[in-house]
């Protein structure tokens, strides 16, 4: 189980520019086997939130948990799939699947069995030999699935890792992901900007507002498992379609109350910033 | 196309096949070679007939270097030249390399390091190097190999410690971010992401770094100290021996080439996934 409470994280003042409040009070809890989403615009704080978790990140305010022991950093129940795939341009994929296994001391012919044996998992068998730049971006992101699935971690952390790749590419990824997750049954955090994304994967979605990046909402999406096979079916459904328009309803309010205040902001000058706008205002 | 009555088997075979003559023709106009060749030829005629109409006393004709060069290969005196000469090369880019990347590949990490770093490399940078020659050679006298190998050293390491602090640089931080989150240490980044990453740029400087060298090499003999190739340089041209001179200046070349080869050979072979590589002087 992880839980965050109280979390709160301030981007201190840069030159000009004022300072930010990335997070604001967020509290969470993500039961074990849970897939969760976080769904929100872009600079709401969604991948602040994941790499804190990651323990790649300090905050200000607040605490998380994993299983009830403070995150203090990286830890080996956690394992980060990354938006950029950050795979080892010089390795083979062989090698860029067996690297968090090698940075903790597994012998070389057991991390490359490991290896193997998820390379095959997410379907890349025959090319264990390659170098990610021979490789599609599909595929690099496929690599990156199976290094994190090669430490056999509780907890998956998945920072849009969708997010670079075409919409055909993106749907065959998310339905294997699926089918490993209905498999696996790891804990997930998944963030993305995508509605349908969110709804389709998710066990619950978070949704989140910027500045400061607070939880606004946990949508629970009720849509039969396994949905691996039947993503046709959840996709045309009533719920389905339901849920995403909510979510857009209100990610569209974001957008237009962000753009007006900034509006605001220019034609008056000395007017309330957006931070105080926002936080004088109920959401929407 | 010239697709006429006098040629139908042309169309009929199609594309894929050529007689071998075509091939042969393709393969001589394809080639890079050929217009390199084209170019020596042409600014060797030129060369050629300057000489021969001008009938200068320190301007050889074109094929007599080209003969002296076949002289001075054999040439005992050119070989102990070149021995001196590279001696200080050895030593002087050893030494550049040894301190050189270290100190690029801190800086690029430690602001501390880069901090003291930085003034003295902007001065080295701009700094005519030759003008160090006098001071050198008074510090340390004209007989030492010590004001030689110091040279070489000047002239090589700026570019080795800048392209070493560049590679680092531009290694992606999602991948110090990927290793840290699968809980490396910073010894294991050095090891698993910065070096590798950074050793394309190292290699550009450790090439880079090797052609100044030589440049500074050649250049305190002939300003300073007259032994080795410099030393041969200035004795031939004492005796207004201009194809020998000519020649010898063709051998340098030749020399550095062959070296710069070398090191392209090595960074093709640690480096293979690196064909783009940060280029900076």
């Amino acid at each position: 189980m992880i839980e965050l409470t109280g979390l709160s994280k301030t981007f201190p003042a840069k030159g000009k520019d004022e300072p930010v409040d990335a997070l604001k009070d967020v509290n969470l809890t993500i039961k074990d086997g849970e897939f969760l989403t976080i769904l929100g615009p872009s600079g709401c704080g969604k991948t602040t939130l994941l790499r804190m978790i990651a323990g790649l990140m300090d905050w200000d305010d607040g605490e998380i948990t994993v299983d009830g022991k403070p995150v203090r950093g990286p830890g080996p129940e956690r394992a980060m799939v990354f938006q950029s795939f950050a795979l080892l341009p010089w390795a083979t994929v062989r090698d860029n699947v067996a690297f968090g296994l090698e940075l903790r001391g597994v012998g070389k012919a057991t991390r490359q069995a490991r290896a193997d044996e998820l390379i095959d998992l997410v379907g890349l068998r025959g090319f264990e030999g390659r170098l990610p730049g021979q490789l599609s971006g599909g595929m690099q992101q496929r690599v990156g699935l199976a290094r994190a699935l090669a430490v056999d971690p509780k907890i998956l952390l998945m920072d849009e890792p969708f997010g670079a790749l075409d919409e055909q590419t993106r749907r065959l990824l998310q339905e294997e992901l699926l089918q490993i997750w209905e498999a696996t049954r790891k804990t997930v955090i998944f963030i993305t900007h995508s509605m349908e994304e969110a709804v389709l994967l998710g066990d619950r979605v978070a949704l989140m507002s910027p500045r400061p990046g607070r939880i606004v909402e946990l949508v629970p999406v009720q849509l039969a498992r396994p949905r691996a096979s039947a993503v046709d079916a959840i996709e045309g459904s009533a719920e389905f379609a339901q849920i995403t328009a909510s979510l857009w309803r209100q990610l569209r309010e974001m957008q237009l109350f962000r753009r007006h205040t900034a509006q605001g902001r220019h034609g008056t000058p000395g007017a309330a910033s957006a931070e105080d706008a926002a936080s004088s205002e109920p959401a929407a | 196309m010239s697709s006429g009555p006098s040629s139908p088997s042309r169309s009929m075979t199609g594309g894929g096949f050529r007689p071998p003559s075509a091939a042969l023709r393709a393969a001589i106009v394809g080639s890079p070679w050929t217009y390199r060749l084209l170019v020596l030829l042409v600014l060797g005629s030129a060369w050629e007939l300057y000489a021969r109409t001008a009938k200068l006393l320190l301007v050889p004709t074109f094929s007599g270097t080209v003969g002296a060069l076949g002289g001075l290969i054999v040439d005992p005196r050119v070989w102990s030249a070149f021995l001196i000469s590279n001696q200080s090369l050895v030593v002087g880019f050893v030494i550049a390399l040894l301190v050189g990347i270290p100190l690029g590949l801190a800086a690029a990490r430690f602001r501390r390091i880069e901090s003291f770093v930085d003034p003295y490399l902007s001065i080295l940078l701009v700094t005519p190097m030759a003008a160090l020659i006098p001071i050198m050679i008074m510090a340390f006298g004209v007989q030492s190999l010590t004001p030689r190998v110091l040279l070489v050293i000047v002239f090589a390491i700026p570019v080795v410690i800048v392209n070493s602090r560049a590679g680092v640089r531009q290694v992606d931080p999602a991948l110090i971010e990927m290793a840290t989150s699968y809980g490396a240490g910073e010894r294991q980044i050095w090891r698993r992401i910065l070096l590798p990453g950074a050793l394309p740029a190292i290699m550009t400087g450790v090439r880079l770094g090797l052609g100044r060298g030589i440049t500074g090499m050649v250049i305190i003999e002939l300003l300073m100290v007259a032994v080795g190739i410099g030393g041969l340089i200035l004795n031939f041209q004492g005796k207004f021996q201009a194809a020998m001179l000519y020649a010898l200046v063709v051998l340098v070349v030749l020399e550095a080439l062959a070296l710069v080869q070398v090191v392209r050979l090595v960074e093709r072979k640690v480096a293979p996934w690196a064909h783009q590589t940060v280029l900076r002087e």
